[in-house]
């Protein structure tokens, strides 16, 4: 009952925001109470059952359409609960964010939170058509978000997002169905290590949706929706955008494709590492020569996550764990950099890198923690993505050598153009005169990134917060797919 | 032998049957008779839904007229649906056929198609069949051609009538070679004849029937009245005709498939597995290049034609209860989607352009068609998605390969489909307003039907729990 409640306030928030009048600071105030709730919600779930999360209290099995045996069945899991609690951060970090925002703020929100009962949705659904349906409800909200709120190119970009990822969870859409009708139910529980399905039966449907999730994360070379859209999208949307919709993708690859269709996506496990290897030195290779700084970011979005691939496809403990925790740490620390851009874009009227430089001595708080956003992605010790990204090479290392050593090359390549970044950003002599006036970040904008910044350090030190969580639910799956 | 329990199973004609001429009475004897004839109207097509719906909550059943006029649940449900579009068109019509001072006759015509189409559902004999379908048709010919202010009412009431009457010639001569065949027109007697091996006589009657089936369901490649019919009929007409009766005519084509040939099921469901397939696609890549919006969809309404098909490709196998709630289903969830799209148009008019920035002007109605234009699409968790997902579901329990064929068709179909249905959602919403943009044109009863459509269309996912209940009640199969 509480993670269906969970799912359902920003619902209700969203249809309170078209309501209510038109006063700016009345409609902030109000979003912020509406985005509260659900991270309430979760901190609460956190500390009340953390330690085992299969209860009454957060599971639900109702019959929906019982000819075809669709259930509302909804429950959290150590795989999801990450992700659960980040979407409900990240909407309020959004909502903070949105400073940039100044028309049709109401139905801004309404959007961010009708996208945010998808996102809490797909963490916690536990029947694949259930799964599907909230997948699916990001999808205009997110359409909008970018088509009405984004820059000039918006109209392009937005069409263009909607019609790469319609055709992606259509293709997954497939996968389920056959794989319902194959196994005579929707249950993930049920479900688990194949729901019966011979081995041919299930590696054609998990070629499906493996299909289907892979343009969602996106994976090289899926990925050409990504860059238009990610640049085009307000900073508040990129939050989300970036933080949180591929892991609709790569959970689903975590918590569906691999615990229940085992001997289906074996045979695709390799291949699965290679890709993640491939959006790790790609996306370095191109962040390398973006001129804009949005685009650079990303590009370096893209590539972390790769690590997430690869230790999802490594099927063992160490790689696994690495993987779902990587979801969480890609996700601040993404979420970080794109605000920090905006900032910056905002303050100076320029993302191009060629045009700022000496941004630190005017700005030091966000330069300084843009510094730190950047370190964190090129996985400095004591920061979250490290242990994350650690883990999955580690694990991805012990099942596939050869991708993990090219992995842990992508470090290398991660700490070249990010530092190379940094230095022409807010390093070196003061570009421009105009540049001398600049002002530090605004409150607002402090209070925007600096839980980011917290979080990513907190985990960083206290890894085992997150993976004490989450590892039951690993060794769940390790259980269904036979790995260690 | 009249009895008592006859009356009570045609009810819901015998209702219709008064209103038609209390409504035609109004007309020939009141003076300004718009409010009468419309009150009246609205009160018809309730009591005929009201009286459908009771009898179905009664279980109320049994075969009448020796055997000729059946009443089940299946028959009722599209009862239901029939008198439930009729209504929301008259409340459309209402204001419009007010200023025109036609109100009692166009009204007059509503009804009786609804009193053709609630008969038709309900036949078992196949001449009995075919005056009903001509009940039904009649008076749509009248209603397309009603708009005396625009050309193209008339020529596309002109198109329609004369490829309805050649339709209702191919589906005689159908007719007339399946009941040579079989000897009789009780479809429980034509059942043993339609056996495996069919006779060339036989495959061509049965081929005949369904050709004039598919010009009336407007499939490819015998659909090109629709578009020039759909953009010159009164919108209310548009709205009612590609809805109401289009899901009566689907549903007497599945009981005289179902129960009057079912042995004969390999060579139908090929016919209807190919004629999917091609209106489908033609319906949905025309639909791609229409700049108005009313042969927009009418063009989509083809593709849905060609969607509904594919559920009748998939009755054969375990596939036979699955697809028959498919169209059950959706025929449901497509009358509530198509309706209000059509009225919507009554509300802003024909023009792409028109829609522009309609979120600003018109914040209600514009969120309204976003909900019915992605509804069409199928996407989660509005009416649409559930239809299609039933007709993928009945598909692939068929077991033929042909079947996985189209629903592969039908995926792709969706995904073909999406820039014109968003296309519509893009003027709207991301496009500045223009001087074409309607600010807003009153007609306080079409809104109001257009809200309720959408709040339908919207809550479809928690309507399909009763739904799905009552549609396993009225399994044919």
């Amino acid at each position: 009952v509480i993670t269906t409640v969970t799912i359902l306030i920003p619902l209700l928030g969203a249809i309170l925001m078209l309501l209510l009048p038109d006063d700016v600071r009345l409609v902030r105030y109000a979003a912020l109470g509406v985005a509260a709730v659900p991270l309430l919600l979760t901190i609460y779930i956190y500390f009340a059952f953390g330690g085992d999360l299969d209860v009454a209290a957060l599971t639900q099995d109702i019959t929906w359409i019982s000819s075809l045996n669709i259930g509302y069945r909804v429950g959290l899991t150590g795989l999801g609960f990450g992700m659960f609690f980040l979407s409900a951060f990240l909407t309020l970090i959004a909502v903070v964010a949105s400073w940039d925002i100044n028309r049709n703020l109401k139905q801004y929100f309404a959007a961010i939170f009708a996208a945010e009962v998808g996102m809490l949705g797909v963490f916690a659904a536990q029947d694949l058509i259930l799964f599907y349906v909230f997948f699916e409800i990001t999808l205009i909200p997110m359409y909008l978000l970018v088509g009405v709120w984004g820059d000039e190119n918006r109209r392009p970009a937005a069409i263009k997002f909607f019609i790469f990822t319609f055709l992606g969870s259509t293709v997954m859409l497939a996968g389920f169905l056959a794989f319902g009708i194959l196994a005579g139910t929707y249950s993930m529980d049920a479900l688990g290590g194949g729901g019966g399905l011979s081995r041919t039966a299930q590696l054609a449907v998990a070629a499906l949706i493996l299909f289907g999730l892979l343009i969602k994360v996106p994976a090289v070379p899926l990925h050409g929706w990504l860059l238009d859209v990610y640049v085009s999208s307000p900073i508040s949307t990129n939050v989300l955008l970036s933080g949180v919709l591929p892991k609709l993708g790569t959970y689903g690859i975590i918590a569906v494709a691999i615990p229940l269709l085992p001997q289906g996506v074996e045979p695709f496990l390799p291949y699965l590492a290679a890709f993640g290897v491939i959006n790790i030195i790609y996306g370095s290779f191109v962040a390398f020569m973006q001129p804009d700084l949005k685009a650079l970011v990303a590009y370096s979005s893209i590539g972390t996550l790769g690590f997430i691939l690869l230790g999802a496809a490594s099927g063992n403990s160490v790689g696994l764990n690495g993987a779902v925790f990587q979801q969480v740490s890609h996700g601040l620390y993404s979420a970080l950099l794109f605000i920090l851009v905006g900032v910056i874009a905002a303050k100076t009227g320029t993302r191009r890198i060629g045009e700022l430089g000496g941004l630190a001595a005017r700005m030091p708080w966000a330069g300084g923690l843009l510094a730190l956003g950047a370190l964190a992605a090129m996985g400095l010790p004591g920061l979250a993505v490290f242990v994350s990204e650690f883990m999955s090479i580690m694990g991805g290392y012990t099942a596939f050598p050869v991708q993990g050593v090219l992995a842990s090359l992508g470090i290398i390549l991660s700490a070249m153009y990010l530092l190379y970044m940094l230095a022409r950003v807010i390093f070196g002599p003061i570009e421009k005169p105009a540049y001398d006036e600049l002002g530090d970040a605004g409150p607002m904008e402090m209070a925007s990134v600096v839980p980011l910044a917290v979080l990513l350090v907190v985990l960083g030190v206290f890894p085992a917060l997150l993976i004490s969580v989450q590892r039951p639910a690993v060794d769940a799956v390790l259980a269904l797919i036979g790995g260690s | 032998v009249v009895t008592g329990q006859t009356i009570v199973a045609i009810l819901p004609e015998l209702i219709s049957t008064v209103f038609v001429i209390l409504v035609l009475l109004v007309g020939a004897f009141a003076e300004r008779n718009a409010g009468i004839s419309t009150g009246l109207a609205i009160l018809g097509t309730l009591a005929v839904f009201a009286s459908a719906a009771i009898l179905l909550a009664t279980g109320f059943s049994g075969t009448f007229f020796g055997g000729g006029y059946v009443v089940d649940a299946f028959a009722l449900y599209f009862k239901l649906i029939v008198a439930g579009s009729a209504f929301f068109a008259v409340l459309a019509a209402a204001r419009w056929s007010g200023e025109t001072g036609d109100a009692p006759e166009y009204l007059t015509l509503i009804l009786s198609v609804v009193l053709g189409a609630t008969l038709l559902v309900s036949m078992r004999d196949l001449f009995g069949i075919f005056l009903a379908i001509e009940l039904a048709t009649i008076p749509s010919y009248a209603m397309v051609a009603f708009d005396r202010s625009r050309r193209e009412s008339a020529e596309g009431g002109m198109k329609y009538l004369i490829t309805g009457v050649i339709a209702s010639s191919v589906l005689l001569y159908g007719l007339v070679l399946i009941y040579g065949v079989s000897g009789s027109a009780m479809l429980s007697e034509v059942a043993e004849t339609f056996t495996g091996n069919l006779t060339p006589v036989a495959v061509l009657g049965l081929v005949l029937m369904i050709s004039g089936f598919a010009f009336k369901l407007s499939a490819a490649p015998f659909h090109f009245w629709t578009p020039d019919a759909y953009q010159g009929a009164p919108t209310s007409a548009a709205a009612f005709l590609s809805v109401g009766p289009k899901a009566a005519t689907f549903a007497v084509l599945l009981r005289i498939l179902l129960e009057g040939m079912p042995e004969a099921a390999a060579t139908w469901t090929a016919i209807a597995a190919f004629l999917a397939i091609i209106t489908m696609f033609v319906g949905n890549l025309a639909a791609l290049r229409q700049r108005n919006v009313r042969r927009m969809l009418a063009y989509s309404s083809v593709a849905h034609s060609g969607y509904i098909l594919a559920a009748f490709a998939a009755l054969q196998g375990n596939g036979i209860p699955f697809a028959v709630q498919a169209v059950l289903i959706y025929s449901a969830a497509y009358a509530i989607m198509n309706m209000g799209a059509f009225l919507v148009i009554d509300l802003v008019g024909e023009d792409t352009k028109n829609f522009n920035g309609l979120i600003r002007t018109n914040p209600g109605v514009a969120v309204s068609m976003a909900v019915f234009m992605a509804s069409l699409v199928g996407i989660p968790p509005l009416a649409g998605f559930f239809g299609k997902l039933w007709i993928i579901i009945a598909g692939a329990q068929s077991g033929s390969v042909l079947v996985y064929v189209v629903v592969g068709a039908l995926v792709v179909n969706t995904v073909l489909s999406v820039p014109y249905y968003f296309g519509i959602i893009r003027n709207m919403i991301l496009e500045e307003p223009t001087t074409e943009t309607v600010r807003s044109k009153g007609a306080g009863a079409i809104r109001f039907s257009v809200y309720v459509l959408a709040v339908l269309a919207t809550v479809f996912g928690l309507l399909i729990i009763p739904l799905s209940a009552l549609v396993r009640a009225s399994g044919l199969a």
